[in-house]
């Protein structure tokens, strides 16, 4: 096999030797990046460790698609949250193919609060939480919120149009109204309720968690990628697991190494290196990637990596009526309520959340309602399927130390790398948050007639952040305030790991923005239009 | 599989008391024995995954007759139930749950039983075909609020002057 012949290579073939920038992982940071970059005339390799799925290869179908496109390698949870019990070789519910978890994401858009990136100084001490100030804030960002909008195609933003009510909105909607809320909508949503930029407008399907066949909905793998493609500058290596991040002598980075499918090691040379592998992927390339320099892992000299790992404080509430909602017809989110999403400790916690629709099928809701449930009590819930509306409860977390991804020395993955522990336990802020929302939920639906609510327990994380945090002190985090590694020059992380504090908001919106950003603060680095 | 044949790896009394398990586990008054029986079959054909599954499901099946004090497949619901509360811990019915709840409610049968229609993209998805169709309701807005009222981001109790944080 030569250099160039990978036979997995997509777009323009990049010889191994040629000093690019390197990315791994294609998902809102990855990709985001790659597009950004090869726009600007600087030649990227992508290094995606799943397969490039087409829209046309989706399955309409829960389980088919889990065993597709979810992240099933090895991995173990640990500590005293359920999911270890549950779900203990699935601590997390990301997807592995072309695109990442945007494949699979929702598609909710709220940005951050001014508030949310300064939590250390607002929120105070809280035992038990390492909160830290941002070293940006929502001024810095903003910018590229709208940018990150317009790429998305937000509804409800720079004119385009809101999502049709759904049934489960119907009754999401009524029940906000009837209980005093005002902020609530159909979005803003990351989806086209009519054609917008090349895609099309929405059929209404039910399908997202497993990928959008219609491709109105926003992901990687249907505008960023195919568009970095198009710049001829753009070298897709699919089916490529990271293996290590290299330096030079100087301590800049300088490559990275990788196997292809069949296991072959390569090793990629880099001017830059942006990691985006998410935030259990990514502090765990670092930790693997440990030198002479970098005993502790790479970049991790704060002894942050892999720290204050955060997968926001959620839950479910799904509501039984005496008249069907069919529930499952229809976009999976778009109905998003922001009255909680405030900071008012009145309510005794620190922090906000969101109440966002949500809908699963029989097969999802059998395995997640109630883990290990079993009995009438457990398939009344089913029987009344028809009759059930859904939301997802979406808060903020607290960031604590001891919640951290680290390498499982006894377990290997297929490659015969350490896979990765994540260890999780609720903060008592993260159960006062919960607990509240759980109870507004049950006024929410009660206020339009539900006979009766289950309150469903925190899924595997579809939002992992915080494990390279950004940090204006090299001695508080892993990377500055523009992703770049406090310890490695040319080491960028550019995934949701960055965030120092997780807010309230769906992440995908502000790790596109902060792509966006990094890529533009690359680009100067390395002097406009690259090699 | 390590089977070579179509033949059942249990024999029919075990088969008949796992069948009369996942339906006393998983009572469904709607369902017919069409989606537990498959359920059952999911199973035995996974017997062979490990033999430490194979020793725990035909010690579990053969050891639920001793339960029942007889025959467990000839109990009602109500002590069906009741002797598999008392197990409900065992390796072997861990083993049955994980594979159940999966397989059960990926029966299409059991989706048209419940009343959910599955994938609809071949069909043009439900946009035209009941998406919003829920009438017991009025029609909601779907634009962000634009009244009077504006909310509050931080609360006056919270504003970085007056507060050193929770004390939690």
């Amino acid at each position: 096999m030569t250099e160039t012949q990978h036979g997995r290579t997509q777009g323009r073939a990049i010889d191994h030797d040629d000093e690019v920038v390197v990315i791994v992982g294609s998902g809102a940071g990855g990709g985001t990046v790659a597009y950004e970059l090869t726009a600007r005339g600087i030649p990227c390799v992508v290094l995606e460790a799943g397969p490039f799925l087409r829209p046309e290869d989706y399955e309409n179908d829960e389980w088919a698609a889990f065993n597709q496109m979810a992240w099933l390698d090895n991995r173990t949870a640990s500590g005293p949250f359920r999911v270890a019990r549950d779900f203990a070789n699935l601590p997390a519910w990301v997807v592995k193919a072309v695109g990442g978890t945007t494949t699979h994401w929702a598609g909710a858009t709220p940005r951050f609060r001014d508030y949310e990136f300064k939590a250390r100084s607002h929120y105070g001490r809280v035992d038990g939480a390492n909160l830290l100030d941002w070293p940006i804030d929502l001024a810095d960002l903003a910018p590229y919120y709208d940018r990150a909008e317009k790429a998305i195609g937000s509804s409800h933003r720079h004119g385009r149009p809101p999502m049709p009510a759904n049934n489960n909105y119907k009754v999401f909607a009524n029940g906000a109204e009837k209980v005093g809320y005002r902020f609530y909508a159909t979005g803003p949503y990351g989806t086209n309720a009519e054609p917008y930029d090349g895609r099309p407008g929405s059929i209404q399907d039910g399908f997202n968690f497993q990928g959008d066949k219609q491709t109105s909905k926003w992901s990687t793998a249907v505008r960023e990628i195919p568009r970095a493609l198009e710049t001829g500058l753009c070298d897709l290596r699919p089916e490529s697991q990271a293996v290590q991040v290299t330096h030079d002598a100087t301590g800049r980075a300088d490559a990275v190494v990788y196997l292809d499918k069949d296991g072959n090691l390569h090793r990629q040379a880099a001017k830059a290196v942006c990691v985006a592998g998410n935030s259990i992927e990514s502090p765990r390339l670092l930790l693997m990637s440990a030198s002479s320099l970098h005993p502790d892992g790479l970049a991790n000299s704060s002894g942050q990596v892999g720290r204050n790992y955060m997968r926001h404080t959620t839950g479910s509430v799904y509501a039984r009526f005496d008249e069907p909602v069919r529930m499952y017809r229809g976009e999976t989110m778009a109905g998003i309520i922001a009255d909680e999403a405030r900071l008012d400790t009145s309510r005794g916690f620190a922090g906000g959340y969101y109440f966002e629709t949500l809908s699963l099928g029989p097969a999802f809701l059998a395995a997640f309602v109630e883990p290990g449930s079993w009995g009438p009590e457990f398939t009344g819930l089913l029987d009344a399927y028809a009759n059930t509306a859904g939301l997802w409860i979406v808060g903020e977390d607290m960031p604590q130390e001891d919640n951290r991804v680290t390498l499982n020395a006894g377990l290997l993955d297929q490659w015969g790398l350490p896979a990765p522990d994540v260890h999780f336990a609720d903060h008592p802020n993260d159960i006062a948050m919960r607990e509240h929302a759980y109870s507004r939920a049950d006024l929410l639906y009660e206020a339009v007639g539900s006979t009766g609510t289950h309150h469903t327990p925190p899924y595997p994380a579809t939002h992992n952040l915080g494990t390279c945090r950004m940090s204006e002190r090299p001695e508080d985090g892993v990377v500055d305030r523009w992703g770049e590694a406090h310890d490695v020059p040319g080491l960028y992380v550019s995934d949701g790991s960055v965030m120092t504090t997780g807010a309230a908001a769906n992440p995908t919106l502000t790790i596109v923005a902060l792509a966006i950003r990094q890529a533009e603060h690359i680009a100067e680095q390395l002097g406009g239009s690259g090699s | 599989m390590a089977d070579t044949g179509e033949e059942p790896t249990v024999s029919d009394t075990a088969r008949a008391a796992l069948i009369r398990l996942l339906r006393a586990a998983y009572p469904h008054a709607t369902f017919p024995d069409g989606p537990y029986e498959r359920t059952a079959d999911e199973i035995i054909g996974q017997l062979d995954e490990s033999l430490w599954h194979r020793l725990t499901l035909t010690q579990g099946l053969e050891s639920l007759d001793a339960a029942a004090g007889g025959d467990f497949a000839a109990l009602d619901d109500e002590t069906a139930l009741k002797v598999l509360r008392k197990m409900e811990h065992a390796e072997f019915f861990t083993f049955v749950r994980g594979v159940a709840v999966v397989s059960l409610y990926n029966d299409h049968e059991v989706w048209e039983l419940l009343g959910y229609e599955g994938a609809s993209y071949d069909q043009g998805g439900y946009i035209d075909r009941g998406f919003d169709d829920l009438d017991w309701l009025p029609n909601p807005r779907v634009e962000e609020y634009d009244g009077p009222e504006r909310l509050v981001e931080v609360s006056p109790e919270d504003e970085l002057s007056t507060t050193g944080g929770t004390s939690r």
